[in-house]
């Protein structure tokens, strides 16, 4: 068990659907909405957001929907599995639909149906936040959604991407898994969420799955990792990014980036980033993201961008 | 004539709480004046919002507006037109100007002067043609902190427009935004009433609204709210707190208020209260609650806007969201108390304080270097000196502690609990705790000495740091909130902190400089004296001081806060006291200035002096002496005693001598003992400003 001082443990309620039927059930709602069920980045990101299917697609004037779960690394988050909230590796439920439905706050309503939630029943609240990513160069307005005080999606129009105007506007919904699941089942840990249920009885928890995994990489992020090593291949990584822009492959350039992405978190996670090298780092990462976009605009939408493209309020 | 009602409604997503807050109020003020630009009279307006609505309603709405004769008055008839009678530029610019051609004009005899006139009759407007632009602009003209656009549109507002009531009685005004047309159909409460909810007549919106479990206005709402925490608190026997600026974002988060009472565990008030309350007020929106010692206890208040109906899940749910939360509370607090505080000063190196001033571990050794500077100005004790130097060291400290990067408004706070359990002094925790006060104009000072000295270093840093880079406050920007800082710096000087404001920036210039911040020494030094010297005229003149003998004091050229201060209190004082004596020394001394001549110097020749000159040299002699000792021992208000026994020499001096004489010996000599009467006053205050006209 965790270090959660608190006496009660409850044990989940074996009625409320597991881990994994909360992750089906948010697929098959989104997917007859029509989006496109994609299944994860296959390299670390910080956020389901920096999926090239929502980071690249949200721009340009076409059509897109999107839902995924995606793993998220933070690794400044990492709490050697002691903590009974937080992770460095989390899972979060990514829907992108563009342009935003008008009833887009009743579809995401419905979908807390599709598990086990019945929004009728709670107090569920759309509260003010505004999202910002400064190494995306992108922002949007929108609100964490609270159910019963407990914040569970973020929900964003986005307005800009890499510096670019979002236009039309997509939705970004992006559900807490854990968060979700932990209050489905009543459970006061992220480990005891129960992530399978076989017909048999069989049981598997999220600690079962993932705690080896918090210890090991908490460990590493904060204590192991070679710096030296990861100042090199930052280098490398946007040497490899800048040469694919220049070849006009902004697929690629973008996958190199969020490597580099990746690995100024580690570095920073392992407190050797001083603060101006910091906000150096941030700035090489932005104007990256940023190539990016404007070469997938131009190489692969065929939009003309205006390269100081900055209105917005 | 027929009397209508409009309704108007704008139906959004949810509006963020105080954005909603300030619309309103803009709304208050928008609607009555577009209806008056359009020149249609109007009954009682009413304004009400809620998180997915703002609802503006008007009485006693007529059909159309009246018609209107304006006349206009032109040039004169010989000006508007020439010899051969045809309109000059004059006349057909005037006509332009009004939108008539100069054949239009008539002419009009005013007090036997022909001139030319026009006449614009402008019509009767019905008022439905007229509104649906007055109301398309009303949704344009709020102004939002920041708006966005949605879906394929290119509008923008605060969050997507989903619904927009219009109604004149029963009929639709036409309004159209971001592809939303307007109807007679309202939207109720998500859970309570949800859907589409249609409105007869504008009289009816505010019952349909109401039917359909909204709850309209911010005033009604809070009421709800107020009066179910006093029924908890009932039963209870405790008391909640309902912080204003809380209080506000909770009624607006809401459209139909329930009020909850929650419970958490026991064990959480081993934590400290401060977090607990930082928790529950920042991040949750819920009220803590007292018992009748003013202890914090294990319930909290929740305002619900879900179905009464599940007052019991919503209840128990908030409850294990605030286990949660305090969970990681305690588990930051105790994971923070593994290490002395001490330990994470190295780790300040990763806060930026600003991008040009480098990290907060820099800001600390300033710090650090001015607090020996401060405690030697200060004659503390040794104890004293090295607690300072202690809490300087320490004091940012639990900026990197994991409970403040959670919770961020307790810092100081916790950092004082830190200091407590590694073993340092009561006095440095206390110091440690305090730092950031006062943080407004009338709040509490630190208690101790060392307390307001710490005080005193971290605001005197912020500000000589961020004008040496070039960010200081300009007009309504003040992102490092520097004006309140040095208002914090000049109450606690005039309230006594026995320290030298001016010495302090020279040692604080000093860190900088040898921090290798690159700036120019003598221009910095004077911004940042001169911001403290308007900050203090700001403060003086809110504090009732009159704006001249303000400026009497101000002209003298000193800098100190408390100097100014004391001497403003001082003139004002002696004004109020002998009131004649001081108008009469002012003006007195008016005159005096206006003629002296300075060049001549303030050598007297007393050979020429006859009998009220030489009263009046000795009255100077012996003002000048007493003005300095006063001065010396910091009695204002002694040396403008001393300063008003002039009055009857002076005022002798020029009924009984003309100092403009004939002879040029006599008038340089009266000249110089006017230079000499004048420089008495120039350590206390610029008389001249003294006079009232």
């Amino acid at each position: 068990m965790t270090s959660s001082n608190v006496e009660q443990k409850h044990t989940a309620n074996p009625q409320a659907p597991t881990f994994q039927q909360i992750i089906m059930n948010l697929q098959n709602y989104w997917s007859k909405q029509g989006c496109v069920i994609l299944q994860p980045y296959d390299g670390a990101v910080g956020a389901g957001t920096n999926h090239p299917a929502t980071a690249l697609r949200s721009l340009g004037p076409n059509t897109w929907r999107t839902a995924y779960v995606q793993g998220c690394r933070r690794p400044t988050d990492g709490r050697y599995g002691e903590n009974p909230n937080r992770l460095q590796y989390y899972y979060q439920f990514q829907v992108l639909i563009k342009p935003s439905p008008d009833k887009i706050q009743d579809l995401y309503l419905e979908s807390l149906r599709a598990i086990g939630i019945d929004p009728d029943k709670h107090d569920v609240r759309f509260v003010e936040d505004d999202w910002e990513s400064p190494t995306l160069g992108a922002w949007g307005l929108g609100w964490e959604v609270w159910l019963d005080g407990m914040e569970v999606t973020q929900f964003t129009y986005f307005q800009q991407m890499g510096g670019f105007e979002c236009k039309p506007v997509p939705v970004e919904l992006a559900y807490g898994l854990e968060r979700l699941s932990m209050y489905v089942q009543g459970v006061d840990s992220v480990y005891d969420i129960v992530w399978s249920r076989g017909d048999d009885g069989l049981e598997f928890t999220y600690g079962d799955v993932y705690l080896e995994n918090e210890r090991e990489f908490s460990k590493y992020n904060f204590e192991t990792s070679d710096a030296e090593f990861l100042f090199k291949a930052f280098d490398k990584y946007e040497a490899e990014a800048t040469s694919s822009i220049k070849a006009h492959e902004p697929l690629p350039a973008y996958d190199w980036t969020l490597k580099c992405i990746h690995t100024f978190n580690l570095l920073d996670a392992r407190g050797v980033v001083s603060s101006t090298e910091r906000m150096a780092y941030i700035l090489r990462v932005r104007s990256m993201v940023k190539e990016c976009c404007a070469s997938y605009m131009k190489d692969v939408l065929h939009v003309t961008v205006d390269e100081d493209e900055k209105k917005g309020e | 004539m027929a009397q209508h009602t409009l309704a108007f409604e704008i139906g959004s997503e949810e509006i963020p709480a105080f954005d909603l807050h300030s619309a309103i109020g803009q709304l208050k003020s928008y609607v009555p004046k577009a209806l008056d630009d359009a020149r249609i009279k109007h009954g009682e307006i009413q304004i009400f919002g809620g998180p997915r609505r703002l609802i503006v309603l008007v009485h006693d709405l007529p059909d159309a507006t009246d018609a209107l004769k304006q006349e206009f008055r032109g040039p004169a008839v010989r000006i508007a037109f020439d010899k051969d009678g045809n309109p000059t530029k004059a006349a057909q610019g005037f006509a332009r100007g009004k939108g008539l051609q100069a054949s239009d004009l008539v002419r009009k005899e005013v007090k036997g002067t022909e001139y030319v006139f026009a006449t614009i009759n402008e019509p009767a407007h019905p008022i439905a043609e007229l509104l649906p632009d007055i109301l398309e602009s009303l949704i344009r003209d709020i102004k939002w902190p920041r708006s966005c656009r949605w879906g394929t549109t290119s509008d923008y507002f605060v969050r997507p427009v989903r619904w927009i009531v219009a109604l004149l009685d029963d009929q639709v005004i036409p309004v159209t935004f971001a592809d939303v047309m307007s109807s007679n159909k309202t939207w109720g409460h998500r859970v309570l009433a949800p859907g589409a909810h249609m409105v007869p007549t504008a009289n009816d919106l505010l019952d349909v609204v109401r039917a359909a479990s909204v709850i309209p206005g911010e005033e009604e709402r809070e009421q709800i709210i107020r009066d179910g925490v006093a029924q908890i608190e009932k039963q209870t026997g405790e008391k909640a707190s309902l912080p204003a600026h809380t209080l506000r974002e909770v009624v607006n988060l809401s459209e139909y208020p329930t009020v909850l009472m929650g419970t958490f565990d026991e064990i959480f008030l081993h934590v400290p209260h401060e977090i607990i309350v930082d928790a529950m007020l920042k991040h949750q929106r819920y009220f803590p609650m007292y018992d009748n010692k003013g202890n914090l206890t294990q319930h909290f208040i929740i305002v619900s806007n879900g179905d009464p109906k599940d007052n019991d899940t919503i209840t128990a749910g908030n409850e294990r969201v605030v286990r949660a939360r305090l969970d990681d509370a305690k588990f930051f607090y105790e994971e923070d108390l593994k290490r002395p505080l001490e330990s994470y000063v190295a780790d300040l190196d990763k806060v930026v304080f600003q991008e040009k001033l480098g990290t907060v571990l820099d800001k600390t050794k300033r710090l650090e270097k001015l607090a020996p500077a401060l405690a030697k100005q200060a004659h503390l004790s040794n104890q004293n000196a090295k607690d300072l130097a202690r809490a300087s060291k320490l004091c940012k400290a639990d900026l990197v502690t994991s409970a403040v990067i959670e919770f961020t408004s307790v810092q100081g706070i916790m950092g004082s609990y830190y200091a407590k359990a590694s073993g340092e002094t009561n006095q440095v925790a206390q110091a440690i705790r305090q730092q950031y006060q006062p943080r407004f104009a009338g709040d509490d000072m630190p208690d101790s000495l060392v307390g307001r000295l710490l005080a005193f270093e971290d605001k005197l840093d912020s500000i000589c740091a961020l004008f040496a880079v070039d960010q200081e406050p300009t007009g309504s920007s003040d992102p490092f909130a520097l004006r309140r800082s040095a208002i914090g710096i000049v109450n606690m000087l005039v309230d006594g902190l026995p320290v030298k404001l001016g010495d302090a920036i020279d040692t604080e210039l000093e860190s900088l400089n040898e921090q290798g911040i690159e700036f120019d020494d003598e221009k910095v030094r004077q911004h940042v004296i001169d911001f403290f010297v308007t900050r203090t005229k700001v403060m003086l003149k809110d504090e009732g001081y009159g704006i001249d003998t303000i400026d009497a004091v101000l002209a003298v050229h000193e800098s100190e806060p408390a100097v100014i201060w004391a001497r403003v209190k001082a003139v004002e004082q002696t004004r109020e006291d002998m009131p004649e004596v001081i108008q009469d020394l002012a003006t007195a001394y008016e005159r005096a200035h206006n003629l002296r001549d300075e060049k001549l110097g303030d050598a007297v020749d007393s050979s020429l002096f006859g009998d009220a000159e030489t009263n009046l040299n000795n009255a100077i002699t012996q003002a000048s002496s007493d003005v300095s000792a006063a001065l010396a021992n910091k009695d204002y208000t002694e040396a403008l005693k001393d300063l008003a026994k002039l009055r009857e020499p002076i005022d002798t001096f020029f009924a009984d001598v003309m100092v403009m004489d004939e002879d040029i010996d006599l008038r340089e000599n009266r000249l110089r003992l006017l230079n000499r009467f004048v420089n008495v006053f120039t350590d206390v205050a610029d008389f001249s400003k003294l006079v009232r006209k």
